[in-house]
């Protein structure tokens, strides 16, 4: 890791802008703060040597190609970041030949903040069973074996709460909520041009901030995402007001992998379980 | 009724007058114009050509919208209303009688009185004449203090022609020729199809003591204001109405700037020397 | 000689001050410091550099309702929104003072905010002065200090006996009738706030570059979330919408920021700013070029917060020093 990847990564980038076979690559700089990573747009070869790689890397810059569609562009991406290529070229968002995926065997990231960088590791990557990238044109480091599947610990010390002290949970957690969108626009999965909570005629949620609205417009787009998520959390992570986002996505990713036995983004061609329809899909009822 | 005020609460600028809808005539098929009246005498606002109003659908929102009535006619306060978002049709939903709210006057205005002497040029596409009807009522009603008039009025088809019912009215006013224009015609229509732009270039208004008052879409605008330009019209010569997404009027949502220039309070008139000026450009 | 209120009789003047009003102060809720009404002194965060979220909230809430219609018979009546409650603010920072202050600027311009005045009468402000600034800090250059006064109604500095106490305005005055003070020779001090931003001439620098490609690749990583406008004590645009409730309706305000896509698009679909960098420059101008010209103080307090909250270390003191640079470029020929 750390500086070898770092090279790595530069010298691919060099090479890539070089030779014309892209015009931007989307990596990762170090921040304002001298201590944490932000992402950087790298035009010129000259400029490769403001990419770096390192444990405060938690960006998804994935959904970056959305901005560069038509444009061929070069992405570093951790494993779960390259489901979420696999997410948008399945959902046909993105041109597989338009961008050059960097993929980077992830070593984990840190729990860090501007100024803050601790050895603390995110527990997403504790839940993450693919530091492999799924899809790439380029690696970085070795493929590592993964370890038995998840167990959800989280939803289900969650789902241990009494009906009331979840309502309660949740209600001081929509109290909180700005609706800033951070969670959206982090989001590789949210990209709708008018998202529904923007929709005035009808108006599903309304523009007022305050917990009614904000647990419709939380759940609501937690359902949008289910089985879609890729679990890279950058929801959470944004979140100015820690809004532990994680649990539901969580809670909707176990029901679609017990119900479906389907994970999002696994490959390229195929579709979320959620916006089709199979006559073998077991439904939960009567069964 | 409002609640009377205190000496010490500031009046909230926010609150609309109550207001009801008199009459809602179509105008095209998807333009209405309404009449309403303010329910309370003291509520009563003089206004001028250009300057616009709130008009709110009650459990909805408000909007802006430009006053197409000449505040000296007395006929009551006038908009055309284009159905086209979600507080438009709303308004499009109410019939007379139906009770509504009106925030008032806003913006600057058309100083028809420096155009005295002067020829006047009217060009309007669409529901982008709304704003120019009272110019051209208010001028017409004080007709010699005004040279030659040429309004050109242009829409995408015969059916989007806006206020159709005052056309003989204004052709047969003295010195004053009335051109109309659509992007496509019909079986019935067998007068000129042609874009504006075109028409301009084809009349050659001449600029000498002339001013341009210019109002439709973006792109009308932009390729109307090219062919007065190549006429010899100065920047100064030309003048039009901005348009900008506005939720108070009041220069505190800064919502409509243009650059530092608040399209609610420094216009939304504005002459092309002005625009020329702002350091954003659109 | 300095007037010093002891800790005890600080926590018995707050509990008093609780009782017929509402004392909102900064309270630890999970890892976040937030500006919340408590019901006795024990919930006040005391050790703190700042609240996540600016006090801008007691005075601008993130959603309000400026007057509610009820159809009545054949009428409708229109109740616009009275604040009746008196409120206290304790622990407030001089830059967040600094900030509402600035406020009044675009809020209290001909036609004032009815809401926003009657806020401000009510309120009355505590300050504290900071003991530590924190690394994002940068109030000192953009004309605030650690210490600064100006804005508040009465600010507390601590020093060992408790804390020195000045008297800025009459309300504080009134606030603090009945209080203990006692008399003490320490000068209270406080640590600077070195951290230098170059925010001298910045107005003329952010003019010269308004046209720069600067804004477009700046704007590449930026999300357009509404996080800095949020957190940030200056940012004031809002939406207006009606909200329909059993049949009341209320005009409701609600925050709401220049970064989101679709805030300039007009019904019909036209949207100036659809440009990612034009809507990026709009807020920084709003901030550096357009509310000075139009009010006088520049639109930051130098508090930091969009610096530690943006997700992507889009940093407002980086882009002060970005400007002055590109702006000194411009009319040398070199570009």
């Amino acid at each position: 890791m750390g500086a070898d990847f770092t090279q790595q990564i530069r010298d691919k980038a060099k090479e890539l802008l070089e030779k014309g076979t892209v015009e931007c690559v989307i990596g990762y700089e170090t921040g304002s703060d001298g201590v944490s990573a932000r992402p950087a747009f790298i035009h010129d070869p000259a400029e490769v040597d403001r990419l770096v790689f390192d444990n405060t890397c938690s960006h998804n810059l994935v959904k970056y190609l959305l901005n560069k569609k038509g444009k061929p562009t070069a992405v570093v991406v951790k494993g779960c970041d390259s489901r979420a290529v696999n997410l948008l070229l399945s959902e046909k968002q993105i041109e597989r030949n338009q961008a050059f995926i960097i993929g980077v065997v992830c070593p984990s990231v840190v729990e860090w903040g501007w100024n803050k960088r601790s050895e603390q590791i995110q527990k997403r990557c504790d839940w993450c069973r693919q530091h492999t990238p799924v899809v790439y044109d380029f690696l970085v480091g070795e493929p590592v074996t993964e370890e038995p599947p998840p167990d959800f610990a989280d939803v289900a010390e969650m789902e241990a709460k009494t009906t009331e002290e979840r309502a309660a949970f949740w209600r001081e957690q929509a109290e909180r909520c700005l609706r800033c969108y951070a969670c959206r626009q982090a989001c590789p999965g949210c990209y709708c041009i008018d998202c529904f909570v923007e929709e005035l005629d009808p108006e599903w949620v309304g523009i007022r901030i305050a917990p009614q609205e904000n647990l419709m417009w939380n759940t609501i787009r937690a359902f949008h995402l289910g089985g879609r998520c890729i679990s890279c959390n950058e929801c959470e992570r944004v979140c100015p007001v820690n809004i532990p986002l994680s649990l539901l996505n969580r809670k909707l990713e176990q029901e679609v992998l017990s119900l479906f036995d389907y994970r999002a983004g696994m490959s390229d061609d195929t579709i979320a379980p959620l916006i089709t329809f199979r006559k073998d899909d077991k439904l939960g009822i009567g069964e | 009724m409002v609640k009377e005020a205190t000496e010490k609460v500031i009046p909230n600028p926010f609150v609309p007058y109550p207001a009801t809808l008199k009459s809602v005539i179509d105008l095209t098929p998807d333009v209405k114009l309404f009449t309403l009246e303010l329910d309370r005498g003291e509520d009563e606002f003089d206004y001028k050509p250009g300057q616009f109003a709130f008009v709110s659908a009650f459990g909805v929102g408000e909007c802006p919208l430009g006053l197409t009535s000449a505040a000296h006619r007395k006929e009551g306060l006038q908009f055309a209303v284009r159905r086209v978002g979600s507080v438009t049709n709303a308004l499009h939903q109410l019939e007379p009688g139906a009770k509504t709210g009106v925030r008032g006057p806003f913006g600057n205005f058309f100083p028809v009185d420096d155009y005295n002497g002067k020829n006047i040029i009217i060009i309007g596409g669409g529901i982008g004449f709304a704003p120019l009807r009272p110019v051209i009522n208010t001028i017409l009603d004080n007709r010699d203090g005004y040279a030659d008039i040429l309004i050109l009025n242009g829409a995408r088809t015969p059916q989007d022609l806006c206020f159709a019912a005052e056309f003989d009215d204004w052709a047969k006013s003295p010195r004053t020729k009335l051109e109309l224009t659509v992007d496509a015609g019909d079986e019935n229509w067998n007068g000129r199809v042609a874009l504006i732009p075109d028409v301009v270039a084809e009349l050659e208004p001449s600029p000498k003591d002339a001013i341009a008052i210019i109002c439709g879409p973006p792109i009308m605008i932009r390729f109307t204001l090219t062919k007065l330009k190549q006429l010899g019209f100065a920047n100064e010569q030309i003048v039009t109405t901005l348009e900008g997404k506005m939720k108070c009027g009041l220069g505190k949502c800064f919502r409509c700037n243009v650059g530092d220039k608040y399209v609610c309070r420094d216009g939304p008139v504005f002459t092309f020397e002005q625009i020329s000026q702002f350091i954003e450009q659109f | 000689m300095t007037k010093i209120l002891g800790k005890k009789e600080l926590e018995s003047w707050l509990s008093s001050i609780m009782k017929d009003r509402t004392l909102v102060a900064p309270k630890h809720v999970d890892d976040l410091t937030l500006f919340s009404p408590v019901q006795s002194v024990e919930e006040i965060a005391f050790n703190y550099e700042n609240t996540n979220l600016s006090p801008k909230e007691l005075f601008f809430p993130r959603t309000d309702t400026l007057f509610t219609v009820e159809r009545k018979d054949s009428e409708m009546e229109i109740t616009p929104a009275v604040i009746e409650q008196e409120t206290v603010i304790f622990g407030i920072r001089p830059c967040d003072a600094w900030g509402i202050a600035t406020l009044d600027g675009p809020y209290l311009d001909d036609p004032a905010d009815s809401l926003w005045a009657q806020h401000r009468a009510k309120t009355t402000m505590i300050g504290l002065a900071c003991t530590k600034p924190a690394p994002q800090c940068f109030c000192t250059s953009m004309g605030s200090a650690p210490n600064d006064s100006s804005n508040v109604d009465i600010l507390l500095t601590e020093v060992d006996e408790g804390y020195a106490v000045e008297t800025v305005t009459a309300k504080g005055e009134r606030l603090l009738q009945g209080v203990e003070l006692k008399e003490s020779d320490v000068k209270p001090s406080v640590p600077s706030c070195d951290t230098d931003v170059p925010a001298e001439g910045i107005v003329e620098a952010t003019q010269k570059v308004f046209d720069d490609p600067y804004w477009s690749r700046l704007a590449d990583r930026c999300i357009h979330c509404n996080i800095c406008a949020y957190v940030c004590p200056t940012c004031y645009c809002f939406d207006v919408r009606d909200r329909t409730d059993r049949g009341k309706i209320e005009r409701i305000r609600t925050w709401e920021s220049c970064q989101s896509k679709g805030f300039t698009r007009i019904a019909g679909g036209y949207d100036p700013r659809a440009d990612k960098g034009t809507r990026l420059r709009q807020r920084f101008c709003h901030k550096l070029l357009y509310f000075p010209q139009q009010f006088g103080p520049l639109g930051c307090v130098g508090c930091g917060r969009c610096v530690t909250a943006c997700p992507v270390n889009i940093d407002i003191r980086e882009i002060i020093s970005d400007l002055q640079e590109l702006g000194a470029k411009v009319g040398q020929g070199s570009n």
